[in-house]
């Protein structure tokens, strides 16, 4: 929630000047031939993955919906996966042309969205454990319970407005809030019909209850969210939503989408999800290893920078190391991507590898720097004193010095990025932790993709470990 | 004989703290000055003034036609690699073998072959005796060994003067001798060389001049055979008593 809140302050003070545009909206998507997709795919029936001959793909009613949008205005559909909670940022920022992700046009989002007519009435449910089925009959048998609920959802301020004395926790993954509930942190999920239809298919240990809420204007609505002052592209994609609604096609794809979740579930082991931890691991360790490299290389510009004796300079190496470790890297990754973003658009990778890089290079920068100062003041001594330059000193003799006295810290800091870079998954690049949810949520499992993921993890940073311990060994010239 | 170094009225402060009180002094080509003297007396402040690692507070140094006060960093560099320094805590490069030691200069600062230099290396390593550790880091070497690589290191660039800096106070007592007997060699074969220390016998036997330093200030200069023999200055004679004693 936080971070959802921050991001959208960000825009407050980004998104001024690009207001003011004339509505080239479905201009833009013609010409480009491109319309993109933002989605969360967390929420079968609506949207989820498949994993098709080792592929993973997002399927789901809303997915058939844009793709009959894209055919009817005759260009390509992309689909870009990011948690729910970054969806209207990356709309505000044009990271996408439209939002379909089981959204409801509230009265709230309308200020800030412009929506399309209402595709489809979900309803609200209650999900419980199947052994609690007597306990509970609606929502006010939850007074004063814990309940679970998506972040920045409508379910969430539902929960908070509907139930007395209610507990909400806001998680971003629908997998994760069900792993709540079964290890009790909460009672019930609120979640909308549909969703929780499929969930209950699918796991034999969950029941649902009809959540018996009021609902306002909008709240039991699905429709389509696009950046405010799309008219032009709102009006043309409400022809085919009108198409779709009288021809009652939703029924016909949540029938194709009820096929996709029975396949998922009938391979559930890990083996069958390999493909998806290796393509984690990929961009977990391309994330990490570019890192490295820009952190080390911008990390000693701002080490030399901060031992500088010319004060701005001093100054700015001061100033970059302090904010940047002053502030956490999950928003530093969203800057990058939302707020950098309205200017350049740069792909999520992109911005997740920039922002950690960016990161690194504080953190090894004052540790490049604890290295240059542990260097015997007799070293440069010895070399000035031969006619080397203060940069042939530094070149030849200081850094490697340094760096041999870091090493081990050094390592520590690649080994913790390994970790760190996890972070990088909210803005949808698909790295481990991105995947990991990826699965759990194909295959309604909570833990087991959790201890794979874990066990991942460790080999890396382990034989990291080893291979850094195996180059100290090396560099060591003491007798 | 024509004057290397002319010194004119050299002070340097430490904040507050005067550490050398209007210092002169030449010294010509060829010859060894010898500066002794007890400890906190400035002797190595002095000696790191010459070469421009301390910064004088006022005065001239003049060597070989340049006012080495006056000129700019990379001026200095050029002047540098005319005087060879040695110091007490060896500084060899820790991350280079020996004869990378050696090499490192000639090759970043005279643009020397890396084979040229490997050559000149080897010479001088044979020279001080230790042709046969060129491949060993310095942490493997005896005190004695890394001062006389120091030693090495600083003739590579072949320079005008040596400057020493207590180079056998961090030794052992039976490595003293190696590397005296190195630096008397250097003497024999004509260096110029300005060489703070405590070995009262080398100063004997390898001084052009002997200057006494206490205080911040050069209290006595003379031949060997004066200040050893007949010192002047109370406060000379009152070092030599000590020494002597010990």
């Amino acid at each position: 929630m936080l971070a959802f809140t921050v991001s959208v302050a960000m825009l407050g003070v980004f998104a001024q000047p690009t207001q003011a545009a004339t509505d080239d909206s479905l201009a833009r998507v013609q010409e480009k031939g491109t319309l993109v997709m933002g989605t969360s795919p967390d929420y079968p029936p609506y949207e989820f993955l498949v994993n098709r001959g080792g592929k993973e793909r997002v399927v789901g009613m809303d997915v058939d919906i844009a793709k009959k949008i894209a055919k009817d205005l005759g260009v390509k559909l992309v689909i870009k996966q990011m948690d729910f909670d970054s969806l209207l940022v990356a709309l505000e920022t044009n990271k996408v042309d439209m939002v379909i992700s089981g959204m409801s046009p509230t009265a709230a989002r309308k200020k800030s969205v412009d929506f399309s007519n209402v595709y489809y009435k979900g309803g609200q449910s209650i999900i419980i454990n199947k052994a609690d089925k007597g306990l509970y009959k609606d929502r006010t048998s939850f007074q004063n319970k814990a309940m679970g609920a998506q972040t920045g959802s409508i379910q969430f301020n539902l929960g908070k407005k509907q139930i007395k004395g209610s507990n909400m926790k806001g998680l971003a993954k629908i997998s994760d809030l069900i792993l709540a509930l079964k290890s009790h942190k909460v009672e019930g999920v609120i979640m909308e019909t549909p969703s929780a239809q499929a969930y209950v298919d699918n796991d034999p240990d969950l029941a649902m209850i009809n959540g018996k809420f009021s609902l306002g204007s909008g709240e039991n609505d699905t429709a389509i969210g696009f950046k405010k002052g799309s008219t032009s592209l709102v009006n043309e994609v409400n022809k085919s939503v009108d198409q779709i609604n009288k021809q009652k096609l939703t029924k016909t794809y949540l029938k194709h989408a009820g096929t996709y979740m029975k396949t998922n579930t009938k391979n559930t082991s890990m083996w069958h999800y390999t493909s998806y931890f290796v393509k984690g691991v990929e961009y977990t360790l391309l994330i990490t290893v570019i890192g490295v490299i820009f952190g080390i290389l911008l990390g000693v510009l701002f080490a030399l920078m901060r031992l500088s004796k010319i004060k701005l300079i001093h100054f700015l190496g001061v100033a970059y190391i302090e904010f940047v470790r002053g502030t956490p890297l999950m928003i530093q990754v969203m800057f990058v991507y939302f707020g950098i973003g309205l200017f350049i658009n740069i792909p999520a990778l992109i911005a997740g590898i920039i922002a950690v890089s960016l990161n690194s290079a504080a953190y090894v920068a004052e540790i490049i720097r604890g290295g240059i100062n542990s260097v015997a003041k007799g070293q440069t001594e010895a070399a000035r004193s031969l006619g080397l330059s203060q940069q042939q000193t530094f070149v030849s003799v200081i850094f490697p010095q340094a760096l041999k006295n870091i090493w081990p810290a050094l390592g520590n800091e690649f080994v913790s990025l390994i970790k760190e870079s996890s972070i990088v998954s909210i803005i949808g690049v698909t790295d481990l932790i991105y995947q990991l949810k990826a699965v759990q949520t194909a295959t309604y499992k909570g833990v087991i993709p959790i201890v794979v993921a874990m066990v991942i993890y460790f080999v890396m940073t382990f034989s990291l470990s080893k291979v850094l311990n195996h180059y100290e060994r090396k560099m060591k010239h003491d007798a | 004989m024509p004057e290397m170094i002319t010194i004119e009225n050299i002070n340097k402060k430490f904040g507050d703290t005067e550490v050398l009180k209007d210092l002169n002094g030449k010294v010509e080509k060829g010859q060894v000055i010898c500066v002794i003297g007890p400890s906190g007396g400035g002797k190595s402040t002095f000696l790191r003034c010459l070469n421009m690692l301390e910064q004088p507070t006022s005065g001239k140094i003049v060597f070989e036609d340049s006012e080495l006060t006056s000129l700019n960093e990379s001026q200095i560099n050029q002047l540098r690699e005319k005087m060879g320094m040695v110091f007490q805590s060896f500084n060899l490069f820790s991350n280079m073998t020996v004869v990378e030691n050696v090499k490192l200069a000639p090759v970043k600062v005279k643009k020397m072959t890396d084979a040229a230099a490997q050559e000149l290396a080897l010479k001088l390593l044979d020279q001080v005796g230790l042709a046969e550790k060129a491949d060993n880091y310095p942490a493997s070497l005896s005190g004695g060994q890394q001062q006389r690589v120091a030693i090495a290191r600083a003739l590579a660039m072949n320079p005008d003067v040596m400057l020493f800096d207590e180079p056998t106070s961090a030794l052992d007592p039976e490595m003293v001798g190696e590397v005296l007997k190195v630096m008397q060699d250097l003497a024999n074969q004509g260096m110029t060389m300005v060489v703070v220390t405590h070995e009262m016998g080398f100063a004997k036997n390898v001084a052009d001049e002997v200057w006494f330093m206490d205080g911040g200030v050069f209290a006595e200069k003379g031949t060997p055979d004066q200040i050893f023999e007949h010192p002047q200055n109370e406060r000379t004679q009152d070092f030599l008593a000590k020494i002597l004693e010990a």
